[in-house]
């Protein structure tokens, strides 16, 4: 059964990653401005950063779902997930209301307060599955068991 | 030479072959590796390149200042000129006021820069306030004049409401339109008749037309101005461009 838990992890937070990626894809000003409204990094990179989320996160999912680079994969998705977190729980201690554009969206919103717990228990259980998929990446119906298999060598000859 | 020997040399040649096996597969692995993750990276710069092209956040070309979509403040022969388009429901473009308003109003006094606050309807997802307040603010420009107007525009961020409501009441409104210096028999029938919708929808429209998708946008001798972390930042950048 271990062996399948893996791939489930695997499939549930990588598509959650795709989906979160995609939505905001097609639109980079909004994520830009999304990334913006938490006014926690400097001006000069947040276009940047507004532009490579999704695409990193339509990627880091994707590999997820494939099993593709499994544990480095895993690993992006720890770091990226404590960001979020943190940015979450820095707009929320410092009062500033706004929705967290973590699926496409962004800006100001003033029930955000209310939803702010919600996202960061979210969050953490996204984080809770990408560890353990750092932790036991070798998983079933994954491309890295295709890719990397070690070819059996002969042994004691 | 004895037999023990000879059988020694053909174990130690055999874990030779073995071990020469062992290495090509472990270089075979690594350059697999190492070309999924080069094209892994290609992907993503790609994606950034297209994301890229698609952000149109600074792609602002306002009209110039003085139009008609909007208040002005300063002399025309101010060595800069800034326009704010801004939403009066917006809470940042109410704390962008709060930051900058006593010192653009000090500075255009000064002759150092040009104003002008462009208001248009971007949250109307929300709710209604955000045309009625433009079209409130519109009628006390075209019955009261520039400085009722200066004056409406920075009652209507006082008195800002929640993103989600409660509004301001029509009766709000022209209380409001009286205190900037509006008469309240003009303004009462236009205000309560939402006679300001047409010019809330061009100025709307204009905004679209010029690039701007959010508030506030605040443009600096032509450019887009965005540098700061906070609020705050940008308004101190913003008046140390100016001063």
């Amino acid at each position: 059964v271990t062996a399948w838990v893996g791939v489930l992890l695997r499939l549930v937070v990588g598509s959650v990653w795709v989906v979160a990626g995609a939505l905001k894809l097609p639109e980079p000003a909004q994520s830009v401005a999304a990334v913006r409204a938490f006014q926690l990094l400097p001006s000069g990179i947040v276009p940047t950063v507004g532009q490579l989320l999704p695409v990193i996160e339509v990627v880091v999912g994707l590999m997820l779902v494939l099993g593709l680079l499994t544990r480095a994969a895993a690993a992006a998705s720890v770091l990226l997930l404590v960001a979020f977190i943190v940015g979450i729980a820095s707009v929320w201690a410092r009062g500033i209301n706004i929705d967290c554009g973590c699926f496409g969206g962004g800006g100001a919103n003033p029930d955000a307060a209310s939803e702010y717990p919600w996202e960061i228990a979210r969050d953490a259980l996204l984080l809770a599955a990408s560890t353990y998929l750092v932790w036991r990446p070798s998983t079933r119906l994954s491309l890295d068991s295709l890719l990397f298999r070690r070819t059996p060598l002969p042994e004691g000859s | 030479m004895s037999k023990k020997n000879r059988a020694d040399d053909r174990t130690t040649r055999a874990a030779a072959a073995i071990e020469e096996q062992r290495r090509q597969e472990r270089q075979r692995r690594n350059r697999m590796v190492g070309g999924v993750v080069a094209a892994i990276l290609v992907v993503v710069l790609l994606g950034w390149l297209l994301t890229r092209s698609l952000d149109t956040s600074a792609d602002v070309d306002a009209p110039a200042v003085g139009s008609e979509h909007g208040v002005t403040i300063g002399p025309d022969d101010a060595p800069n000129t800034v326009i704010i388009y801004e939403d009066f429901l917006c809470p940042f473009c109410a704390e962008l006021e709060e930051q900058t308003r006593d010192d653009l109003d000090r500075l255009a006094e000064a002759g150092k820069v040009q104003v002008e606050y462009r208001p248009f309807e971007l949250l109307g997802d929300l709710g209604d306030y955000s045309a009625r307040s433009a079209g409130a603010f519109s009628i006390v420009l075209d019955l009261a004049g520039l400085e009722a107007a200066k004056s409406m525009h920075d009652l209507l961020f006082e008195h800002q409401p929640e993103e989600s409501g409660p509004y301001l009441s029509d009766d709000e409104l022209v209380d409001l339109a009286v205190e900037s210096g509006a008469t309240e028999s003009d303004v009462r029938g236009p205000i309560e008749s939402q006679d300001g919708a047409g010019w809330v929808a061009a100025a709307t429209s204009s905004a679209g037309d010029a690039g701007v998708s959010s508030t506030p946008t605040i443009v600096l001798n032509g450019e887009v101005i965005q540098d700061g972390r906070t609020v705050e930042d940008l308004a101190d950048n913003l008046i140390d461009e100016l001063d």
